[in-house]
């Protein structure tokens, strides 16, 4: 049906034009173009114009993107090449035609002397001129329209005879069959659970855990330490919202009281206190515990979304309160603490980055442990069942509010001990370390890494706080990105890239238990 | 159950009650004697100023309200927090000023004055048109918001719906802020609806501004909010939706396409928050991609306070949390900072006390 073809191929194409004309009115395109150069080993300075090669590769990577998506998957039987061919076609010619009419806007403005800046911050005359590839702009439009009516076509036409070619797809579907095999074999397996390859697994780990944080640097050291501190937040934010099902927003809240009832305790100024570094840990957490306690109290008994909002605006009160004259004689106001103290042991001090990378790697190893064990205990099959379902949990008798409430001051507890970590690591905290932008980074890379998940926290740490520090350019794009990627992974893969393993082990544990009593 | 065990439910129900009841008691209390302090023992403020907190409550009320019935409506409907509500109202604003911004660069020169602009010339015009591409782009928003981020989810859990909605708050926001820059905008009005310019009002020997803008947008906000009741009681569309709201099961196998009145809904509630985006910069004069973030969030709390899934309530809720916004830094004679504490506070304390809100009906505990 040719005209199934042509509708697809234009909803796509303009689903495209216009993420195309976005990126180029937020100064994406230049950024692309810049990734784009960085995969090929050059590295671009701001200042310079983006090279026009990397440019048209960006936009032609994005043409091949709507021209594939517009040919794949048909919606009936037929699957001919002149369908693919069609819906390629119009995708690319739709998407060429969108970005070409705004090119030649711009440019014809741009031509006039009028600067878009005013209004459009972001669409500098520079990023004009390669929107247009350096070229007059009619000829300029014409050549975008082209290069991504082509690039359509043409990814229509790979997808096309990828998909139906035999030769190919069995060769594929060996190659990955022997892959599979040889992970899947027995010898590997005999490998995987032979106890002495786990201790030597281990023994790698933990040489590795011990020499890196020595050899790659002060900076590395900053980045990881952010990473481990987000790792810790993770989990902690796990408990609440991964396993006991609440969504929590202002999470950074007890993160701030952790941090400031540390930094209050251990800096010299406001109060001079000037605590043992353990002792004010101890309290830290235990503050941030109970102001959990204090907040779940009235709320967890609620059912709905409650806790969401109330957090957030505990987060924002704690936030402005901090930063008012009110409180500037007990917390410093908007200049914040410091000099907070470093951890001793012994009478000695250490606040190396180096010493305090270990102690970082230590806190991670102990609240990936707690929360390791919390996961299989009995709380935390309480946790699970009111998740899946609180009227059901209650009625085997699980008494939901004070379990609810007990993952609530455990999370904010955690939670605490990260903000202790965080101001003693920087030696110093203020109103504008705990914004909520702290909390949607949690609750980002714990809905990334796996709801529920301690791996998957890890690489959701990693992959939001690890990946940002190399992919600078992104940086003014990452909260744009974070946002994007929470809408799409909700819609798409609701229980991350790693998502937990635990209702099909409970159903193997189940059947398995069946099996033996009969 | 066995009879014991419910009467200890019960009990432990009803002593919860009670101490809800008595923590509400202790805090309005210590509230109305910290006021009592303020107002009459150290008579800090006279008369006048007391009016002047008074109308900017109102017209911030009205805005609130506006904002607040969109929450109010979304949740009733599908039981989600529209986090990004807040945002479609910061579109609808930055909407508005561009369109003045458009047609200040419109020539229309007349005859007595040659360099005259679009927007002074025919500055009715101009504001209807500001409120109509405001309106528009807000209810674009929430439609497109519907199709795309909640539609398909819309038998998810709940939690998904939430994170949904955090993440097309966070994309909004951040989308306007690369498209237009973070710097706040001055948002220049019309000539005749210049800000700062009003009638005077005589209050105990002192002059009490009555802004033109401020009157305007009480105005309007007050017409809209009587035309979306008159919509809900009186309509087809809005028995629909009451409809839907009450059992979406039921309601299809009435004859009501449930699909098409929630996507009318969140038109609706975008179209709202919209011509409340359009007010906030005619009146507020300052726009930026953060405008739409605190007041989302304290319509959200307005909503609450009036019971969520109730319309009067949310009307009701915003206009008593303008005015408590405005009067209550004075009133409890604490810093003008910590405004925005006031309504966060509000929200925590109508949880603890009252979660059902002023107007809520004695909701179950499934609904809460």
């Amino acid at each position: 049906m040719r005209s199934s073809a042509v509708d697809k191929g234009l909803r796509v194409g303009v689903i495209f034009g216009i993420i195309i004309v976005t990126m180029f009115l937020i100064g994406f395109t230049v950024t692309g173009a810049g990734l784009v150069g960085k995969i090929f080993g050059v590295s671009s300075s701001y200042s310079a114009p983006p090279s026009l090669i990397f440019f048209s590769i960006f936009m032609v990577l994005l043409g091949v993107w709507a021209g594939a998506s517009a040919a794949a998957r048909p919606l009936t039987e037929e699957d001919s090449l002149r369908r693919a061919l069609t819906a390629g076609f119009m995708a690319g010619a739709s998407a060429g035609f969108i970005s070409a009419i705004v090119g030649l806007i711009f440019g014809t403005l741009a031509g006039k002397g009028i600067d878009p800046r005013t209004y459009l911050p972001s669409v500098s005359p520079d990023s004009i001129r390669t929107f247009l590839f350096n070229q007059p702009v009619p000829l300029g439009s014409l050549l975008m329209f082209g290069l991504l009516t082509v690039s359509g076509v043409g990814a229509a036409f790979v997808s096309h005879f990828l998909r139906n070619n035999n030769a190919l797809k069995t060769g594929l579907h060996n190659t990955s069959a022997a892959a599979w095999n040889l992970i899947g074999s027995e010898r590997v397996s005999r490998v995987t659970k032979n106890p002495y390859a786990r201790y030597a697994a281990l023994l790698v780990f933990a040489a590795i855990l011990i020499i890196l944080p020595r050899t790659w640097g002060g900076y590395w050291n900053y980045v990881f330490g952010t990473v481990g501190i987000y790792i810790i937040l993770g989990l902690g934010l796990n408990i609440i919202t991964g396993w006991a099902g609440q969504l929590v927003i202002g999470y950074v809240a007890f993160f701030a009281v952790g941090a400031y009832t540390f930094a209050l305790l251990t800096a010299p100024e406001p109060h001079n206190l000037v605590l043992n570094f353990w002792v004010a840990l101890v309290l830290g957490v235990l503050a941030a515990g109970i102001s959990g306690l204090l907040i779940g109290l009235p709320i967890l008994n609620l059912r709905g979304d409650y806790l969401a909002i109330v957090t957030l605006g505990l987060a924002e009160i704690i936030r402005i309160l901090l930063k008012s004259d009110l409180m500037t004689a007990y917390t410093n106001g908007p200049r914040g603490i410091r000099d907070i103290g470093g951890p001793t042991l012994l009478g000695q001090s250490f606040i190396s980055d180096v010493d305090f990378m270990y102690l970082i790697i230590l806190a991670v190893l102990v609240v990936t442990f707690i929360a390791t064990r919390l996961q299989n205990s009995r709380t935390g099959k309480a946790w699970y069942a009111i998740n899946l379902d609180e009227t059901v949990a209650r009625a085997t008798g699980i008494n939901a509010f004070v379990s609810k409430l007990l993952a609530l001051s455990l999370s904010a507890a955690i939670a605490g001990f990260a903000g202790v970590l965080f101001a003693s690591r920087n030696q110093f905290t203020g109103p504008d370390d705990h914004v909520l932008m702290v909390s949607i980074n949690v609750i980002c890379l714990v809905i990334v890494g796996g709801i529920g998940n301690i791996p998957g926290i890890f690489l959701g740490a990693f992959a939001l706080k690890g990946l940002p520090e190399i992919l600078r350019e992104t940086e003014s794009y990452r909260l744009l990105i974070f946002g994007v990627l929470l809408v799409l992974m909700m819609r798409l893969r609701p229980e991350g890239f790693l998502p937990a393993k635990r209702p099909a082990l409970e159903k193997s544990a189940a059947s398995k238990a069946v099996g033996e009593e009969v | 159950m066995d009879k014991s065990q419910s009467t200890s439910i019960q009990a432990r129900l009803r002593l919860e009650r009670y101490i809800r009841t008595f923590v509400g008691i202790v805090i309005s209390l210590f509230l109305l004697w910290r006021v009592y302090n303020v107002i009459v023992i150290q008579q800090n403020f006279g008369a006048d100023t007391w009016v002047r907190f008074g109308l900017s409550g109102l017209i911030l009320g009205g805005m609130y309200a506006l904002i607040a019935i969109g929450y109010t409506l979304v949740y009733g409907i599908m039981f989600m927090i529209n986090f990004a509500h807040g945002e479609v109202m910061m579109l609808g604003a930055s909407g508005g000023f561009f369109t003045f911004e458009i047609l200040r660069f419109i020539p229309a020169p007349s005859a007595a004055s040659p360099d005259l602009n679009f927007l002074n010339a025919h500055p009715f015009i101009s504001v209807l048109l500001a409120f109509l591409v405001g309106i528009l782009i807000s209810a674009l928003a929430g439609f497109f918001l519907e199709k795309i981020a909640y539609g398909p989810l819309r038998k998810a859990p709940r939690l998904i719906l939430l994170i949904t909605a955090i993440g097309a708050s966070i994309f909004l926001q951040n989308l306007a802020m690369l498209l237009f820059g973070p710097q706040r905008k001055n948002v220049v009005n019309p000539d005749i609806l210049t800000r700062g310019t009003g009638w005077i009002l005589k209050v105990s020997g002192n002059d009490v501004l009555i802004s033109y803008t401020g009157v305007f947008s009480l105005v309007l906000s007050a017409l809209l909010m009587t035309g979306l009741y008159i919509l809900v009681q009186r309509t087809k569309l809005g028995r629909a939706m009451r409809a839907v709201a009450q059992d979406k099961n039921t309601a299809s196998l009435m004859g009501v396409d449930v699909d098409d009145v929630v996507s009318k809904t969140f038109i609706i509630s975008g179209a709202l928050a919209g011509a409340a985006g359009v007010m906030w910069s005619i009146h507020m004069g300052l726009v930026n991609h953060y405008t739409g973030f605190l007041p989302g969030i304290k319509a959200f709390t307005a909503a609450v306070m009036g019971g969520i899934g109730n319309i009067p309530g949310a009307m009701l809720g915003g206009m008593v949390l303008g005015i408590i916004e405005a009067i209550g830094p004075a009133a409890l004679g604490i810093d003008f900072q910590l405004k925005d504490v006031i309504a966060f506070s509000i929200l925590v304390l109508v949880l603890i006390v009252r979660p059902s809100g002023i107007l809520g009906e004695k909701l179950s505990e499934e609904k809460l």
